[in-house]
């Protein structure tokens, strides 16, 4: 009977493994098709006439999106024809990105509605596949500066396109967002909506600390905007607390010291004169020995 | 009368080992001056050409002088608390070895030292560190310890042979040159045992065996703590001032050992140096080795486990570079005196001997594990450094030192021997209180 059952079982198992492998296929790979990898780009208008371009490569696998390394990615500008400006070639870091700084007087096409094309490629490989990501925008500027009204300390934004490398039509009602750089992120300190002249401003939170002169910066932002991109613009002043530096209070390491420490000194000359105290009440005895000698000799016991 | 007649008996026994020096005693010892001599002539090497003839270079700065310094010191300490806490607990069968235990603490501790001056590139500066000593130097601390120690340490031997000197100096029979007889005299400082006498000398005795002790283990910590106040991977630990402790004292009693099966077949001392000694050893090396394991355990596993780089990368080099020493010393050297001494049928004196032998060269090449695999990896990287000085290796002066240092020791030994018996004659001729005879039968039941 139990033979029966214990066939029974095995059989069990093995039909339960056959029609779960039947039911659920493992996905069969097949290492010789190539992969299209995807391509993210990322564009900031620095307003200090440098362009950031910035592009991500990533595969995706089975066990989740995994970044691709040393991919040679190409940066390109047009203004929408079959024509594009080479701006570099850059490989992609550990991480996937690849940066390019553009610097904007180079001349960097435009169309009729002053919108450039920028692009970034992956050429593709024996196992990846080619492909591009573009991003159209027009090119802006933001300028930061600084007021004081009696008491209170005000922000200027000021923004606007740039039309063949001079200053054009100001930026209106778009959003801007005031930032200082704190230790690991940037704080967002205020928020403004520029006018019909391209212009807006924020008040200046007071309590703020700066470096240790009081410097501070204030980056001002338009954000994923649909026309502009990415558009910054910064300015510094002194305006910030000063940090104060605290050299905390540590004792340099005892061996530099010029003096060793008391308790050092104190424990040392506790432990030397005990254990020399014991040592003299040793010889002592021994000396007490040699005496009962001579006293022995010189009076012998009867 | 008793007490007379196993007194005579045993002088009988050891008096020709005072008196005349055997062919092959001379023998031995012309070998072991022999072995001197070439470490003689390796030091003078050493002085007139510098220490460029040694493996030691800028970044491996120590290499096995001073694991030498830390293996004799280590011997030196163990022989102390051995001897020191026999005394104290007036264990029976400590007669006929603590002899033996206070001629180690004191040859080692004197030879211990002798391997730090040969670290020392320039000698004629010795001086600076008494003119300029620091007292927040653990430099300094060592000297002051050591110093302290050499002072017990001479003192506690002394208070021990007072009483067996004094009966050398009565036995008339005792067939040794006037000088010899003369000195017997002096040393002896008109011991009589009046009971006066004897009352002091027992109070003198229990005092510095309690001071050996305390110091001992003090003077190893400081030792300990050279390393464990340096900012070095592995050596950065708090636990390494008991851990040299217990590896000392273990070591020691490796040393101990041998040094007994040497003894009782040289001086022909079978019927006084029994298995049951050798068993009593043997179960203190099983303690120790228990003790040592789990030291050089919580040790390694707390480095490996906190995943430092550094620690990391010291405990991949022990497993790859130094992959045999490091299984020898720390496994190999834990677990044979385990096996020896755990199975009853193994607990032979030759197999206890044999043990005690992996246990000498297991903790020798611990105390290597410990220097300089650490000085190859410091935190700082080793820049501009020539490849071939990034590894140590010993050279033949540093190989003909160490065997200098262990033929020194055995020559001291010898030596020692000859002026007075290796046994404790006094104590051994006296019958044993009835509360010690009590613990002597519980021991042996034990055992």
């Amino acid at each position: 009977m139990k033979s029966v059952n214990l066939t029974s079982c095995i059989f069990i198992l093995v039909f339960l493994l056959v029609i779960s492998s039947a039911v659920f296929p493992q996905e069969k790979q097949d290492s010789s098709s190539s992969k299209t990898p995807n391509i993210t780009l990322n564009y900031l208008n620095t307003s200090n006439d440098t362009i950031i371009l910035s592009a991500s490569v990533s595969i995706k696998r089975e066990l989740g999106v995994f970044a691709l390394q040393n991919a040679e990615i190409t940066f390109e500008a047009s203004a929408g024809g079959n024509e594009s400006k080479f701006l570099g070639k850059v490989k992609t870091d550990v991480e996937g990105n690849a940066v390019i700084k553009v610097v904007s007087k180079i001349g960097i096409p435009t169309d009729k509605e002053r919108k450039t094309i920028f692009t970034a490629k992956f050429p593709g490989g024996a196992r990846y596949l080619a492909c591009f990501e573009k991003t159209s925008v027009r090119l802006a500027k933001i300028l930061v500066s600084f007021a004081q009204e009696d008491t209170v300390r005000v922000i200027k934004i000021s923004a606007f396109q740039v039309e063949n490398g001079v200053p054009g039509k100001p930026l209106t009602k778009e959003k801007v967002t005031v930032y200082v750089p704190r230790l690991f992120t940037l704080l967002k300190i205020g928020e403004t909506t520029l006018d019909e002249n391209g212009k807006g401003q924020v008040e200046y939170p007071e309590k703020l600390v700066g470096d240790s002169l009081g410097n501070i910066t204030i980056y001002a932002k338009i954000e994923e905007n649909d026309i502009y991109g990415n558009v910054q613009g910064k300015s510094s002043i002194t305006w910030g607390i000063p940090k104060q530096y605290f050299l905390a209070e540590r004792p340099a390491r005892q061996l530099w010291t010029p003096v060793a420490p008391i308790w050092m000194i104190v424990t040392l000359i506790i432990m030397l004169t005990g254990v020399w105290a014991h040592y003299l009440y040793a010889v002592f005895q021994l000396i007490m020995i040699k005496r009962h000698a001579q006293k022995l000799r010189n009076n012998p016991p009867l | 009368m008793e007490y007379q007649s196993t007194k005579e008996k045993l002088l009988q026994e050891v008096a020709p080992h005072l008196e005349r020096t055997t062919w092959v005693a001379r023998l031995w010892i012309f070998f072991l001056l022999a072995v001197i001599g070439i470490g003689v002539y390796a030091f003078i090497q050493q002085v007139t050409k510098g220490h460029i003839v040694t493996g030691m270079r800028d970044n491996v700065v120590w290499g096995i002088y001073i694991v030498n310094f830390i293996f004799f010191m280590g011997m030196s300490y163990a022989g102390a608390i051995i001897s020191g806490a026999l005394q104290l607990f007036r264990t029976e069968w400590r007669k006929p070895i603590i002899r033996m235990a206070e001629y180690l603490a004191i040859i080692s501790l004197l030879i211990g030292p002798g391997y730090i001056l040969l670290c020392i590139g320039r000698l004629d500066r010795l001086h600076y560190l008494v003119l300029f000593g620091r007292i927040q130097s653990p430099i300094t601390w060592d000297v002051i310890a050591i110093s302290t120690d050499i002072f017990g340490c001479l003192i506690f031997l002394y208070l021990s042979l007072l009483r067996d000197i004094a009966t050398l100096r009565d036995y008339t029979a005792l067939k040794v040159p006037a000088w010899k007889k003369k000195l017997y005299s002096i040393l002896a400082l008109g011991y009589t045992g009046a009971p006066e006498q004897e009352i002091r000398l027992k109070r003198a005795t229990d005092i510095m065996a309690a001071m050996v002790i305390a110091i001992a283990i003090i003077v190893y910590s400081v030792l300990a703590w050279i390393f464990s106040v340096t900012l070095q991977p592995g050596w950065h630990s708090t636990i390494f001032g008991p851990y040299f402790v217990i590896a000392a004292v273990y070591s020691g009693t490796g040393v101990l050992v041998i040094t007994m099966w040497v003894f009782r077949k040289a001086y022909h001392l079978d019927q006084y140096i029994t298995r049951k000694h050798f068993v009593a050893m043997g179960v203190l090396m099983v303690i120790l080795a228990a003790l040592f394991g789990y030291f050089t355990f919580s040790d390694y596993l707390t480095k490996w486990y906190g995943s430092e780089k550094n620690d990391e990368s010291l405990i991949r080099i022990l497993f790859s570079e130094y992959y045999w020493p490091f299984i020898f010393s720390n496994y190999i050297g834990v677990l044979i005196p385990l096996l020896v001494i755990g199975i009853p049928r193994l607990r032979t004196i030759n197999n206890i001997t044999f043990s005690a032998l992996v246990v000498i060269v297991a903790l020798w090449f611990n105390r290597y594990l410990i220097v300089v695999p650490t000085l190859e990896s410091p935190y700082l990287p080793i820049q501009d450094s020539r490849p071939e000085w990034l590894n140590y290796s010993a050279t033949w002066v540093e190989y003909a030192l160490l065997a200098a240092g262990i033929a020194l020791f055995c020559l001291m030994f010898t030596i020692a021997s000859k002026f007075v018996p290796v046994m404790n004659i006094s104590e051994m001729s006296e019958t044993p209180k009835p509360e010690e005879a009590v613990l002597f039968q519980s021991e042996e039941s034990l055992l």
